[in-house]
């Protein structure tokens, strides 16, 4: 339940991969000591452990093709757990060694094995192992924000600030919390002096009105592939963000999220640890199930103890009948040009009013664009020749019919060649939508205001809100071999 | 200054080992104390000077003594900080926790370590500022993290103190409650888990135990449990799956303190945050199951909450405690639910890679109810993992390296189970497919790391695999086209061919692809052969070369087609390393199990690189293969080239391409040098030089003193006559214990000099030193040109009884001013009254001469029997008077090539006079430190 050691990794300047910053728990270092006995391996130096890591990750030496130590093709089922292979006089294999990265930071900590070492043992009996993982997970989000793109300009500035941020979250190698995003939290004001218990996790008290938030994000996620011996894939996950501002110790709100008659039933939820009790039919219907008929389909209630800041209170998965925009995509070779053919068709359920909504077409492999002929039925096209990219704008509505197309042929006889790729060869290709429905579930999943319940002494304001969106849609060219990318179709 | 100590910290922690060994850990210590106690020091700096002691405390604390002092130190500085310092504060409760745990003053119960337990325990019932601004909580919540620690390195050491522990805990309001609570847990623990090793402890113990009212009794057996808890199986985790065993405390039904203690905790867990609340639940965990008369069911009411969470650690500690109480708390509908959620988890979008990971290990690790086999860390699938239910985690083209193997390994063990037949052969014919398509993305040059991917995956296939043959031979076909078109991935196909090796070794998998590979090599034209691919060709033809079983004979025609002068330019190119990449299959090919049927055109092959390739080296070598293989049987060229197969056969591949030259015989044929010196060259003991003149039949020398002068004179018109002083050494071992060197064999001893004084040394051969037999004696002949004190280097080669050759420096070796001097040469049938004639006329002469010559006086006190003793110590082979003529003593040291020192000794009323003369003056700064070293010798010895 402890951690040995803590790294902080990351390129320096834009040059070399380099330690920013390490800790060692010499206390538990000590216990390890005790714990492993004769197979205790000390954390080496620095430079040494970095380099015995990037080994492990496949960083090192990246001018070389082949190195025997990196490149072995020997699979050792240790993943998310490294092996490092420490030589010298203090031979020995240093494990687990956690690391989690993202852009240009690579984080890593090796938590306590508090069971007997011999033989290894499974990382599932190590507590410390999902410990140092939400560590780990969570010092990566205070370094980088948690936005989609990371904000690495602050990132020496927080780095500074780790010290301090350790001196709360993991003083002596045992993880208490994770780090709050943002600057540290400034010791709050004397609290309470009731006889209820302040949550650890909640940083201070609200004073004022109340307002609680409640967003709803639907993601789709699609492969069409136009072939009738392969099966078009699509999923739907959702998440219910929640900003709570409410007077009180522990003050109870309840969200209530609701499916339309004959909706499909909600699965995998997953809830937020401020949610107080679960009702046991909420968390049986799973996307790995065969579909019952018969499961509960809500009303699916979330009563919970809001934080200050705001938290994703939870997330689930849902079948939905069709995909939004069904496509088809058909590429045909001739003579030194390609011709394209592109139907989009937005289903009659969804509403047709986009906040927006593109098509990428990419084409890799290929030399760069010549002579570019499309024509549209609506909307715009942009040529990125350098890219050998189109962006087809389709805009905030598809017309009445609810189909457009695009057809027309490009030559591709540019000087240089254009982006590879190692998948998209010869006709496999593929459109990628881009799009964003306001105020429309595709599960039909909404949170009704009225539902929402706060137990305090002011009337609150409460603001719902819905969208969809896409990520990962994707329509093959049916001409091509296209890849395939889950096995939910073979069984 | 607080920038120098920004950088020396960080130096330390950089490299604390180099840090230290440029100055001591004691001075280092001594200079964080010293600026921690001074006042014009930043407190920012002051908490960066504490984080060694917190990183490293046993490099900067190098005993438990200077441990101890420290800690007072430090505890001191505490006392006289500001309490509004609390950040500088709380960095000093840690480092003081670092340096008293680290350096076992808390196991042995030291001074420092019961203050600083009191000061603690202080701090942490200080609730003083509560109403006030809260200034001091941070300061409280390490305390507490503090006394944790120390607990959970020295368990059972706060036993005694849980009553007053848990009222802290339920009196707390603030968010602070969480520390005392994690405080309070495993001080509980760790005083059950010591009572379970009470014989007889029971109930009542038990109560006692969390009443606080503890016994006299209780106590004692508190210290023997001490004691005992010096194993370190109370640090373990008790949940040890279904083969651990967990100590048990019996009590009987009866424990409603303890339950009541529980559920309250229990209840407020989920006040705390996920991470605390997961430590929490591990205790409590270990709690029920060390006391059985608490029902796991205690559990059940938080369980729902746990198993919809979206935390990591909250599920990972609901999965160790299915795997402690298995079905007393969880059902078969629990275990297929809690399963399921695990696949959904494994590739849930929101969860990130490790966690996904993570969740797939537990997949494989899954704490079932009724397991089949008993889980000893070997990955098993649980039963209820359904091909259905697995179908979730096919790996895709889309998934990362580290997730598309661990599903390709986890689907792979799911149909190796379902077997060929239905579910398992759709799914198999599944992977392979995936497999081609990861191969035809290599075929298409993706980056580096997918390329090692496809390898792994393809090795995860023929691992399980291996024995479905339309697919093993099937995916031989296709890495061989795949070869063709990238030979630059030959060292991952030798690896491959070497792991499936070792691995799989009753498949011939191995054998055969590397048998293909020969044939599409061979087959192939050679007209477009660039000479990258040959170079990785020759590799991959070496690799074939090792395998008894597979036919060389392709090898060798190949070999053969592209050295033939007319129908390549390699030859007369002449590529040093494409040659070297040649000779190393040719070498292979020479301890062949077919190497009868490969003789001929094998030595063809060498034949023509003698004739006709265009670099020395690689004509030589060939030609001492040919050689080799022209004129040794079968069993002696295995004999000669095996030692280096061995060493270099499967490994060299990893070596770099100098070690794949020379092979077997570089290390034989390099000269290495000691790590320090193996032996020296000491002074040996001097032989009696028995009588000299005297004892030598005595004739007379020339009458007349100007004849013997002259025929004196005569002697050095030979330029070699008297040029020369032999000296004695003994050669022996430096009392080292290096068992390696305790027999040495032909040393060569080679010298050089230090200055211009002597003639160049000849080199001195020794055929052997042993340790157990008498030193050797080497006799260095010095040829001064200058008679002069000097010192010599000295190194040595030699041989070891395994064959290699060393180089080792010897110590240098001395020459006194004193080991110059030789008795006046005159022929030896002189007589004394030639050598006196001599005498007088050299010092006539030199007391007439000016030039070089010079007159000098020597005083000293000595007493007459001291004398006698002086002259018939040093002097005596060089005595010219009589010896019983003690009123003067004539005295004469020749120094070759041509200098005379002559003395007169005799004592006067005041001193003994020692009236000096010499035809070089260069040396009278010498003679008259050799004397007054040898006068001031007596002196001693006789005061």
């Amino acid at each position: 339940m402890t951690v040995r050691g803590l790294w902080i990794i990351s390129h320096e300047n834009g040059g070399n991969l380099s330690i920013r910053f390490s800790r060692r728990f010499s206390t538990v270092e000590h216990r390890a000591k005790s714990l492993a006995g004769s197979s205790y391996v000390a954390v080496p130096e620095e430079s040494t452990f970095l380099q015995l890591l990037l080994t492990e990750l496949g960083l090192s030496d990246s001018g070389k093709n082949y190195v025997a130590l990196r490149d072995d093709c020997l699979y050792r089922p240790r993943s998310p757990a490294l092996e490092l292979h420490v030589d010298g006089p203090a031979k020995g294999i240093l494990w687990p060694v956690l690391t989690v990265s993202q852009g240009p930071l690579i984080l890593a900590c090796l938590p306590l094995v508090d069971v007997p070492p011999d033989p290894r043992p499974p990382l599932a009996s190590l507590l410390s192992v999902s410990q140092g993982l939400t560590l780990l997970a969570g010092l990566q989000t205070f370094l980088l924000g948690s936005g989609s793109k990371p904000d690495s300009e602050g990132l020496g500035s927080r780095l500074a600030m780790v010290p301090s941020v350790l001196l709360q979250v993991c003083p002596l190698g045992t993880p208490l919390d994770v780090p709050l995003p943002g600057t540290p939290a400034t010791p709050t004001a004397p609290t309470s002096v009731g006889t209820q218990k302040q949550p650890a996790w909640k940083t201070g008290l609200h004073r004022g009105r109340a307002v609680v938030n409640v967003g709803l994000i639907e993601t789709v996620r699609s492969m069409q592939y136009g072939n009738r011996s392969r099966q078009d894939l699509w999923d739907v996950y959702g998440t219910v963000t929640c900003k709570c501002e409410v007077e009180g110790v522990l003050p109870n709100v309840t969200v209530t999220l609701s499916l339309p008659p004959n909706g499909s039933p909600l699965q995998d939820i997953l809830v937020h640890p401020c949610v107080t009790s679960l009702d046991s039919s909420i968390l049986t219907a799973s996307s790995v199930d065969n579909y019952d008929g018969s499961a509960f389909s809500g009303p699916y209630k979330f009563p919970f103890s809001p934080p200050l800041e705001p938290f994703r209170l939870c997330s689930y998965t849902s079948e939905v009948p069709v995909p939004p925009i069904l496509g088809s995509y058909q590429l045909k070779e001739e003579e030194n040009q390609l011709r394209v053919s592109v139907t989009l068709k937005l289903h009659e359920s969804i509403k047709n009013s986009f906040e927006f909504c593109n098509a990428h077409l990419p084409f890799f492999n290929r030399d760069q664009m010549g002579v570019v002929d499309m024509k549209v039925s609506s909307g715009q096209l942009d040529v990125s020749k350098e890219k050998n990219l189109l962006v087809w704008v389709l805009g905030q509505k598809f017309p009445k019919s609810r189909e457009v197309t695009m057809e027309g042929k490009i030559n591709f006889s540019g000087p240089t060649p254009g982006p590879s790729d190692p998948l998209c060869t010869k006709l496999t290709a593929y459109v990628k939508l881009h799009f964003k429905v306001p105020d429309m579930t595709l599960s039909g999943c909404y949170v009704d205001q009225h539902s929402v319940q706060v137990y305090s002494s002011a009337k609150p304001r409460i603001v719902t809100s819905r969208e969809l969106q896409s990520k990962e849609y994707y329509i093959w060219n049916s001409t091509g071999t296209a890849p395939v990318s889950s096995g939910q179709m073979m069984m | 200054m607080a920038a120098n100590w920004a950088e020396r910290i960080s130096a330390f922690s950089r490299r604390p080992s180099g840090f230290l060994s440029g100055t001591t850990a004691e001075a280092f210590l001594a200079e964080l104390l010293r600026e921690l106690r001074d006042d014009r020091a930043t407190y920012s700096v002051k908490i960066l000077l504490l984080s060694p002691l917190c990183e490293h405390p046993t490099l900067v604390c190098c005993s438990d003594s200077v441990g101890e002092e420290t800690a007072l130190e430090l505890m001191s500085v505490f006392a006289q900080c500001p309490p509004k310092s609390v950040q500088f504060r709380c960095h000093l409760l840690l480092a003081l926790t670092s340096v008293l745990i680290c350096t076992s003053c808390v196991k042995s119960h030291s001074r420092a370590s019961l203050d600083f337990l009191d000061v603690l325990l202080q701090i942490a019932q200080d609730t003083s500022d509560i109403h006030t601004d809260g200034s001091q909580r941070p300061l409280r919540a390490i305390a507490c993290e503090c006394l944790r620690e120390l607990e959970a390195c020295c368990p059972s050491l706060l036993s005694q103190r849980l009553e007053l522990l848990g009222g802290l805990w339920q009196q707390e309001t603030s968010r602070l409650h969480q520390a005392y609570a994690e405080l309070y847990t495993l001080v509980l623990r760790n005083a059950i888990y010591q009572l379970t090793q009470e014989t007889g402890a029971g109930a009542e113990h038990l109560k006692a135990l969390l009443g606080g009212n503890t016994s006299a009794a209780w106590e004692a057996d508190q210290e023997s449990g001490l004691a005992s808890s010096k194993d370190s199986a109370i640090l373990s985790s008790l949940i040890l799956g279904p083969m651990g065993t967990v100590p048990t405390l019996h009590t009987g039904p009866d424990c409603k303190e303890l339950r009541s203690v529980l559920s309250t905790l229990l209840d407020e867990s989920y006040l705390l945050t996920p991470l605390c609340q997961a430590t929490l639940l591990h205790r409590l965990t270990e709690v029920v199951a060390m006391v059985p008369g608490v029902p796991p069911a205690i559990f059940r009411t938080h369980l729902l909450r746990l198993l919809g969470t979206s935390e990591v650690s909250l599920l990972h500690v609901t999965l160790l405690l299915k795997c402690a109480f298995t079905d007393s708390l969880f059902s078969s509908e629990d275990e297929a639910f809690i399963l399921k959620r695990l696949v959904v988890l494994s590739q849930h979008l929101l969860l990130s890679t490790p966690e996904k990971l993570f969740y797939m290990d537990c997949i494989l690790h899954f704490p079932e109810n009724r397991p089949i086999s008993c889980g000893d860390g070997d990955e098993t699938l649980p039963v209820l993992l359904t091909p259905q239910l697995a179908s979730a985690l096919v790996p895709t083209v889309f998934n990362d390296s580290a997730t598309l193997l661990a599903r390709f390994n986890m689907l792979s063990l799911v149909y190796l189970e379902e077997g060929e037949e239905g579910q398992g052969g759709q799914g198999l014919a599944y992977l392979y497919e995936h497999l081609n398509s990861l191969l035809s993305m290599v075929e298409n040059g993706c980056g580096r790391e997918l390329v090692v991917t496809f390898f792994r995956a393809a090795f995860l296939f023929l691992y399980y695999f291996c024995h479905v043959e339309r697919y093993s031979n099937d995916l031989t076909k296709q890495l061989c086209q795949l070869y063709l078109n990238h030979t630059k991935l030959a060292p991952h196909f030798i690896n491959l061919a070497d792991q499936t090796q070792d691995r799989l070794s009753e498949s011939s998998w191995s054998v055969g692809l590397l048998k293909a590979l020969q044939r599409v090599i061979t087959e192939a034209p050679l007209t477009q052969l660039t000479s990258h691919d040959l170079s990785r060709h020759l590799k991959m033809l070496a690799r074939v070369a090792e395998e008894g079983e597979i036919i060389q004979q392709s090898t060798l025609t190949f070999l053969s087609s592209i050295i033939t002068p007319s129908s390549s330019s390699l030859c007369t190119g002449g590529d040093w390393c494409l040659g070297n990449e040649i000779l190393r299959v040719c070498r292979h090919l020479l301890v062949h199990p077919s190497l009868d049927s490969l003789l001929t055109p094998l030595a063809d092959v060498l034949q023509l690189l003698v004739c006709h390739y265009a670099d020395m080296e690689i004509q030589d070598h060939a030609r001492l293969y040919y050689t080799l293989l022209t004129t040794l049987s079968r069993e002696k060229l295995a004999g000669v080239l095996a030692q280096g197969m061995e060493e270099g056969g499967r490994q060299d591949k990893k070596q770099s391409l100098s070690c794949l030259i020379g092979e077997g015989l570089t290390s034989t044929l390099t000269i290495q040098q000691t790590e320090r010196a193996v032996f020296r060259l000491i002074e040996a003991p001097p032989e009696p030089r028995a009588g000299d003149i005297n004892s030598n039949e005595v004739q007379k020398g020339p009458e007349e003193a100007s004849a013997s002068m002259e025929a004196y004179r005569d002697q050095f018109s030979d330029s070699s006559f008297a040029s020369e002083i032999t000296l004695q050494y003994q050669l022996v071992h430096i009392n080292s214990h290096d068992s390696h060197f305790d027999q040495l064999f032909s040393i060569r001893l080679h010298f050089s000099l230090t200055d211009h004084h002597y003639e160049e040394l000849g080199d001195i051969s020794v055929p052997c030193l042993l340790r157990e037999r008498p030193s050797a004696i080497v006799q260095l002949t010095l040829k001064p040109r200058k008679p002069y004190p000097t010192s010599l280097h000295a190194s040595a080669i030699f041989t070891s009884p395994d064959g290699h050759t060393w180089h080792t420096t010897l110590p240098d070796i001395h020459v006194a001013f004193q080991q110059t001097f030789l008795p006046l040469p005159v022929p030896s049938n002189w007589g004394p009254g030639g050598t006196l004639s001599v005498f007088e006329g050299l010092w006539d002469e030199i007391c007439s001469e000016s030039g070089d010559s010079a007159m000098s006086l020597f005083c000293c006190q000595l007493k007459e029997a001291a004398l006698n003793t002086l002259v018939e110590k040093h002097f005596l082979p060089f005595l010219i008077s009589d010896a019983s003529h003690k009123e003067e003593f004539k005295v004469l040291f020749f120094l070759p090539p041509r200098s005379h020192i002559l003395l007169k000794v005799s004592s006067e009323e005041d001193a003994v006079h020692f009236n000096i003369a010499t035809d070089n003056w260069e040396l009278l700064s010498h003679i008259n430190s050799y004397l007054l070293k040898i006068t001031s010798l007596q002196e001693d010895t006789l005061s």
